[in-house]
């Protein structure tokens, strides 16, 4: 019983939601960034001038892992974690933050995986014509937008949520 | 702010005059050339005209720039004085490049003498590879002491060999001297793959042997075209790898003199690059016996300069006109300086047709705003302007290089501007230092307090936005004449997008537009089926191209990323902040601090740079461009001198004469 109410303790809940929000974003940036590096550095040692165009390809799946940062710090900064005073949460608050974690955790994880994959097809682009990296960025922008937007609505709740 | 009007010139010339006219109008450095369209010329033209051009003399240039210039490189590997990065080209005089082409043949004898020597130099490499892989096989057998062309004497044979690590030499030995008494067997060595031994056996019982060494997995190792024994061997490869390092050394000591060369060598290919110019030009051309023809374009303000010229000094036949209306040109955009920067983004998309208006002059201030506003801090708007300002000071970047910093200055002031509007200076490193203490207050907003206030202003410069492209589409209808096309298919979305946004509002506002979208509707559902005959089919068509005000609202939500990146930054920012500031003020804090801060600073305007470069573009690119911009212009690239290495004062065929 006491394990059951720790877990489903308000604070415990919400780091969860943060630590999810790391992980799985994160998990998918290193995924997609390693996709891509290993595609790019193919390139490479063919072209080694090409280096700082696919160096820009390979950091656009990064910024999944980023987002997920981003939406942890909010949290903890909302219950007080990182500056200020840690707050006692209700386990329907914890609940909330949970809830506000996994649109930026999903979609970030799948996203940044999907992007990558753009973005080795992207250094296809660049090995034969080195003049279109723009159009290569922004077919993979295109899919960072769904991660971006995963952001908002993460950041949104939690902004949201009354403590 | 647009782009240049362009002339078409032609011209027929006399083939005795043809080499000056190329020089002058290389010299010039304004005319494209383009190749001369044989099909579509008139009638019994093409019969007396053949085309002009010499290939192979095209080809025999290029091969010997290609070599010049592996030579230069293979030089440079040996320079002694480095140049910068964006050192600007060497300027050379007449006088040095005609001294230079009369002793072309001495420079020519030096090539040659290079190459030899890296001939040289590749052999030698080769030889070591050769004689360290011997070293490699001999290393093993270095303790065996028979010398390795002995295989047999009168009475016994003699065989090297391994086995796998895994065989139990004692086992083996054994087993050997009970079968075979008359062998003697040695473990030479062994590493961890293999063991390697070497067996002496009488004749006779040859054949036991090579049963018994079969069954624990031996293999013969031969040692063909070798004598002496191994250690002999190794010895004396170690001795010609002593030498050949000397030799090395000797050539590259006199390649190492030659090394000063490589200037001429550089004008030497500049100046065979400038004669291939000339030659390959000529494909383009058109020849009859006396007579070529050129055709190409140039700008409308050059036209009188170089019609003085070129009539001034040849006789020939000249002619430029206006580009016809709707006729494709090479395309050259001219802006002012603010926007000029961001042609880059417009050319890494596509150049706009002859038919389009330049795009530029709208889009750059949106781009300015965008890419402030997604990185919005002040502090890092300052690094980024004061950085790439000394960038620009420093170095005489040409071209895209300079294009791409300048866009990063705007972008630089742009992001402070809207950094101290929202109060971000550097994250909230002042708090955070302060313990709290001080804070810079927002000149506008803090986005982290009230996010829904910035995502509605996003929406509204996203809305801005697309009515700006929106605006220019209806304009480019307007000017093709199709003013009904403009005021059916543009004004009505401008009612419906503005009218939906201000019902958001509410109140009086709220009611206007709620009669302005329903005025937008019904214009829709009435003119949108037009081209219909059908009455039934018209109105049906009409409804159902309301259905596209999904697309204009999922393109003003894409706005919504104007408000994440930005609170990304400044998240970001804050989470470095209080990294460093973990540690307390002690003196071990505070340059825990200045790391942690210097580090974190840098990754994060590079990443929040790229990010802000990207999602602009993105904008710019599938929002805005989406809603009125073709694009296919080919760019104005004018037949003018054009060197690697340096920039060469040639004379124009004018003061030859």
């Amino acid at each position: 019983m006491n394990i059951l109410s720790a877990l489903f303790n308000g604070n415990v809940l919400a780091l969860t939601g943060a630590a999810l929000a790391v992980i799985l974003a994160g998990i998918g940036s290193a995924k997609g960034v390693g996709l891509v590096g290993e595609t790019a550095a193919g390139l490479v040692s063919e072209e080694p001038d090409s280096f700082g165009k696919v160096l820009l390809l390979q950091a656009l799946p990064g910024t999944q892992g980023i987002y997920g940062l981003l939406t942890a710090f909010v949290i903890l900064n909302k219950i007080g974690l990182v500056g200020g005073t840690a707050v006692e949460l209700s386990t329907q608050q914890g609940f909330l933050f949970l809830a506000a974690s996994l649109p930026i955790a999903i979609v970030g994880y799948l996203s940044a995986i999907a992007q990558a994959r753009v973005a080795a097809a992207g250094i296809g682009i660049v090995a034969k014509r080195p003049d279109e990296l723009a159009k290569a960025i922004t077919f993979s922008a295109m899919v960072e937008t769904y991660a971006v937007l995963a952001l908002l609505a993460s950041i949104l709740m939690v902004f949201g949520i009354k403590v | 702010m647009a782009i240049v009007k362009m002339d078409k010139i032609s011209l027929i010339g006399l083939q005795r005059d043809r080499n000056e006219i190329i020089d002058s109008l290389m010299k010039m450095g304004v005319v494209q050339i383009t190749d001369i369209d044989f099909d579509n010329s008139e009638d019994g033209l093409s019969d007396l005209i053949a085309k002009s051009g010499d290939e192979e003399k095209v080809i025999q240039l290029d091969t010997q720039i290609e070599k010049i210039k592996s030579t230069i490189n293979y030089l440079s590997g040996f320079n002694t004085k480095k140049r910068g990065l964006f050192e600007p080209k060497r300027v050379v005089e007449e006088n040095e490049l005609n001294e230079i082409i009369k002793n072309k043949s001495d420079l020519w004898s030096i090539v040659e003498n290079i190459d030899s020597l890296n001939e040289k130099l590749s052999l030698l490499r080769s030889d070591e590879n050769r004689l360290s892989n011997l070293i490699a096989s001999l290393e093993p057998w270095e303790n065996l002491s028979i010398p390795m062309e002995v295989s047999s004497t009168k009475y016994t044979l003699v065989s090297h060999g391994v086995v796998p690590v895994t065989v139990d030499i004692e086992a083996l030995k054994s087993e050997l001297s009970e079968l075979a008494p008359q062998s003697y067997i040695e473990r030479v060595n062994r590493d961890k793959d293999q063991s390697y031994i070497s067996i002496i056996y009488h004749i006779s019982c040859g054949d036991v042997v090579t049963e018994i060494l079969k069954k624990y997995g031996f293999s013969k190792v031969s040692f063909t075209g070798l004598t002496g024994t191994p250690a002999a061997n190794i010895a004396n490869a170690k001795r010609q790898i002593a030498e050949i390092e000397e030799k090395r050394k000797n050539i590259q000591k006199k390649i190492k003199e030659f090394a000063g060369v490589r200037d001429k060598l550089e004008v030497l290919h500049d100046y065979l690059e400038i004669q291939r110019d000339k030659v390959k030009v000529l494909s383009k051309m058109a020849k009859t016996d006396k007579t070529f023809i050129l055709e190409g374009w140039l700008p409308s303000e050059k036209s009188s300069e170089v019609k003085n010229i070129i009539s001034g000094n040849w006789e020939c036949v000249l002619e430029i006109r206006p580009s016809k209306k709707g006729e494709e040109h090479p395309i050259l955009l001219r802006n002012n300086s603010f926007v000029r920067p961001f042609e880059v983004i417009t050319e890494m998309y596509s150049l706009p047709s002859a038919r389009e208006i330049d795009p530029n002059a709208i889009m750059a201030p949106f781009y300015f705003i965008f890419f402030g506003m997604m990185v919005s801090d002040a502090g890092y708007g300052l690094v980024i302007a004061l950085a790439t300002a000394i960038i620009l000071k420093k170095f005489k970047l040409q071209g895209m290089a300079h294009k791409l910093i300048s866009l990063l200055f705007f972008g630089g002031i742009s992001t402070f501007i809207w950094g101290a509007l929202f109060g971000g200076w550097f994250g909230n490193v002042v708090e955070a230092l302060s313990g709290g203490a001080y804070t810079i207050p927002p000149l506008w907003f803090n986005p982290l307090d009230d996010p829904i206030r910035l995502l509605i202003w996003s929406f509204i410069f996203g809305a801005l936005h697309i009515f700006a492209g929106m605006g220019i589409k209806a304009y480019m209808l307007i000017k093709d004449g199709k003013v009904s096309d403009a005021l059916f298919d543009i004004i009505p979305w401008y009612l419906v997008i503005a009218g939906l946004g201000m019902l958001v509002v509410g109140g009086v506002i709220g009611s206007i537009g709620k009669y302005m979208a329903i005025i937008g509707a019904v214009v829709l559902i009435l003119t949108q089926g037009r081209t219909e005959k059908n009455i039934v089919k018209r109105l049906f068509k009409g409804i159902l191209s309301l259905y596209g005000v999904t697309g204009y609202l999922s393109d003003i939500l894409s706005y919504s990323r104007l408000l994440a990146l930005g609170l990304s930054t400044g998240v970001v920012a804050t989470v470095i902040n209080t990294m460093g500031t973990l540690f307390g003020f002690s003196i071990g804090g505070i340059i825990i601090f200045l790391i942690v801060f210097l580090i974190g600073t840098v990754f994060n305007i590079a990443i929040n740079a790229l990010g802000a470069y990207v999602h602009s573009s993105r904008l710019q690119y599938v929002e805005f461009f989406g809603k009125f911009y073709e694009g296919g212009g080919e760019g104005y690239e004018p037949f003018k001198i054009k060197t690697k290495y340096t920039n060469i004062n040639i004379n124009d065929g004018r003061q030859n004469r």
